[in-house]
């Protein structure tokens, strides 16, 4: 009787601890957001005195150093650019690779993926000069282009996703007079949607988690050109810690809402067991 | 291999040798063999090539190229004439334009040569057909084989071409710059640089009084290697494990368990990183309760805690900071192992667990002959990415880091520190001390560390033909 209860009891405390331990700077990034004390507080957990004016400052008081409605719109527009690209380029690579048969197939995707694994950071630098030559630099469409340009190499776990997918369910489509072109969009896209919502997830964070190229990249002082990335972690050094810590905290805040909101949309899509049940027999 | 560059060089002997009027006047303009066997519009997009090529390589490369050698002798000067007030200057060479568009140019030279001998076979090829009288294709039908056949084409030309733009360029470029002096004094576009062979290699490897980037660079070597070891298996077993869990059929509400851990993902890395950083700093609020809860007393009485701090030094002495980076990395990654083992594990074939109860396999058995194969032969390849990712996890250990100074003065003379791994070495190299030269060195270093890793496993998981196993 007892024993019937106790375990699931404990597998859910268990649980719940973790979740506690992962949600603890989450809450104290929530509750830092809403202090009126401008600075780090290192006091105390919570705050002394509630406010919200951290997040009207945020939208409404842009200033010489925070100016979040135009990062917010230009990383958005850069993350969604990106997905698009990023997405269809992996899906292609991955194609190509798991489900064609061409001379040099093997070599190639050796030397993507020793290619892949050159240093980013070292190759930042360059990158710059070349954008610098293509008159790319301190602009939107350069930063699109460098954040999805090389994306086609980061095909291997999507290549291991079709790699699992039945080729008697493209060999019968064949059978059937499909072309590749309609394999690729009607049998293999369709059944890959985890895959999708993966790369598609991973396409989009990447514009709004890097600072490091992006602040390489734009040079520009006006802060209306940054990125929600470049500007909030401009936010936090020395000088402007004191001043600008809980309005970093609540830009934080604002910028999980699209990815969660992509999360949420994708999580649909995380259905049980796609393939099992394509093909009979 | 030596058989199939012979075999090709005997075909384009071939086409020489037998090839008819069209085939060798398309030696000289490309698209002279197609157009002669009435593929007009093929042809003339083939000529359009070459001619773009020539005037690419004769208007704007060739000039960089000829400079190669000696990246540029003309050092910049400004003359200031009293007359005009106008400053005036020289006709300068930029050692890094001419680096940059000479590689650019040599490219285009290689791939040319290879269009070329590719361009004359193909043709031949045409001319035999023609002779044999047997179809030829027309436009529409070549476009018809770009979505059959040689989709792989259209679909790998795309992702090529910006491969080719944002990494193999600047890779060519960042190798060659480790064999120059491009460094702090030698920065275009006021100095020049030029080759120095391989003197900077062994200023890597060297350790005197003056010069510490041997001491440095073993030791940063050895802790990125921990780090990657430490950061990769702890993630990664921590991921399939707590998926495993909530996935489990006695979880009750798995879809909210997992919702809140992926709460973690939702917020930027380099805003968790920042804030998880702070929260930790010397007086940051975790050291407050640590020393309001008497934990910095006990550390301190213990020996963890130097006598002579009032806090505890998670992220600003070597050793702690070592171990709270590998823990604070724990916590940023398990939640993304968390969601792609999900997605994994829900898409293992259910009639092989099912065959598996029937035949009495207990939770266990099936969870190390059939889940844990799986996971590994589709995560196998990215678990070396995944590897290579964290010898080049920049964002965690410079973010956490960044209040971070060395007190050894063996690192400081290198601008290192001990918790650096070799990227954020050379990150700091480039950018706050325009050291390129040897930052590029570096980056060779990881990239061989790396590529050689790969190999090595990547031969063994995916060379094995193992490919079919599952389709």
């Amino acid at each position: 009787m007892s024993k019937k209860y106790i375990r699931p009891v404990l597998r859910h405390l268990f649980l719940a601890a973790l979740v506690f331990v992962w949600l603890i700077p989450i809450l104290w990034l929530f509750v830092t957001s809403l202090s009126t004390y401008k600075g780090i507080n290192t006091m105390h957990f919570f705050p002394t005195h509630w406010t919200l004016d951290n997040y009207h400052q945020l939208f409404f008081r842009p200033d010489t150093v925070a100016n979040f409605p135009a990062w917010f719109r230009n990383s958005m527009v850069i993350g969604c650019c990106c997905c698009v690209i990023s997405t269809f380029f992996v899906l292609m690579v991955s194609y190509a690779f798991s489900c064609m048969r061409f001379p040099g197939r093997k070599k190639l995707m050796s030397f993507s993926i020793i290619l892949g694994m050159f240093p980013g950071v070292l190759s930042m630098i360059a990158i710059y000069f070349v954008m610098k030559l293509l008159g790319l630099t301190d602009s939107i469409g350069g930063l699109i282009i460098i954040y999805s340009a090389g994306s086609g190499l980061g095909f291997l776990i999507c290549k291991g996703f079709f790699d699992t997918i039945p080729a008697s369910l493209r060999e019968s489509a064949r059978l059937e007079g499909a072309s590749e072109l309609q394999i690729f969009t009607r049998v293999v896209i369709p059944l890959s949607k985890p895959m999708i919502v993966y790369t598609v997830i991973n396409a989009f964070l990447t514009p709004w988690m890097d600072f490091v190229m992006a602040k390489l990249m734009i040079r520009s002082k006006e802060p209306s050109h940054w990125t929600v990335a470049m500007g909030l972690f401009n936010l936090v050094q020395r000088t402007l810690v004191g001043d600008y810590f809980t309005v970093f905290c609540a830009g934080g805040l604002i910028v999980a809402i699209p990815i969660s909101v992509l999360f949420i949309i994708m999580q649909r899509f995380y259905v049980e067991g796609i393939t099992g049940g394509a093909v009979k027999g | 291999m030596t058989g199939k560059i012979k075999n090709y060089f005997a075909g384009f002997a071939e086409a020489v040798r037998k090839g008819d009027r069209w085939t060798r006047s398309s030696l000289l303009l490309f698209g002279a063999g197609y157009i002669g066997r009435g593929q007009i519009i093929r042809g003339i997009l083939v000529q359009l090539i070459q001619i773009g090529f020539i005037w690419f390589t004769f208007g704007f490369s060739a000039q960089y190229m000829m400079q190669l050698p000696t990246l540029g002798t003309v050092q910049r000067e400004e003359t200031f004439d009293p007359a005009t007030l106008a400053k005036t200057v020289n006709d300068y060479d930029n050692s890094l334009l001419i680096l940059l568009c000479g590689i650019i140019g040599i490219f285009f030279i290689l791939a040319y040569i290879l269009l070329f001998f590719q361009n004359t076979r193909r043709v031949y090829g045409l001319q035999k057909r023609a002779e044999a009288k047997e179809h030829i294709n027309s436009f529409r039908e070549d476009l018809h084989t770009l979505i059959n056949e040689k989709f792989y084409l259209t679909l790998l030309s795309l992702p090529g071409l910006g491969v080719l733009l944002v990494n193999i360029f600047p890779i060519l470029f960042m190798i060659c710059v480790a064999f120059t002096n491009y460094d702090k004094r030698h920065q275009p576009p006021t100095y020049l640089f030029t080759w120095v062979g391989l003197e900077n290699f062994k200023t890597l490897f060297t350790s005197s009084q003056t010069v510490t980037f041997g001491y440095a660079f073993i030791r940063i070597l050895v802790w990125t290697m921990i780090w990657a070891f430490a950061a990769t298996f702890t993630t990664f077993i921590g991921g399939i494990l707590l998926a495993k869990f909530i996935n489990d059929r006695r979880t009750r509400c798995q879809k909210l368990w997992r919702s809140l851990f992926v709460i973690t993902i939702a917020i930027p890395q380099f805003v968790t990183l920042l804030l998880v950083g702070k929260m930790f700093g010397d007086y940051g609020i975790v050291n407050s309760i640590c020393s309001k809860i008497g934990l910095t007393g006990f550390l301190k009485s213990i020996g963890l805690v130097g006598a002579g701090l009032s806090y505890i030094p998670f992220l600003s002495k070597p050793g702690w900071a070592h171990v709270m980076v590998i823990l604070i990395n724990i916590w940023v990654g398990v939640p993304f192992q968390m969601l792609s083992a999900t997605g994994i594990l829900m898409n293992i074939p259910n009639d092989q667990l099912e065959a598996a109860r029937i035949d009495g396999a207990s939770e266990r058995q099936i969870f190390r002959k059939i889940t844990m194969p799986y996971v590994l032969f589709i995560t196998g390849p990215s678990l070396i990415t995944a590897f290579i990712a964290n010898i080049n996890n920049f964002n965690v250990i410079y973010l956490l880091t960044s209040d971070y100074v060395s007190t050894n003065m063996k690192f400081a003379n290198s601008n290192a520190k001990e918790p650096d791994l070799l990227i954020t070495w050379l990150f700091n190299l480039t950018n706050n001390h325009s050291n390129f030269k040897m930052a590029s060195v570096i980056g060779i270093c990881v990239f061989l560390i790396s590529a050689i890793g790969t190999l090595i496993s990547f031969a063994r998981l995916i060379k094995g033909n193992r490919e079919e196993d599952f389709q």
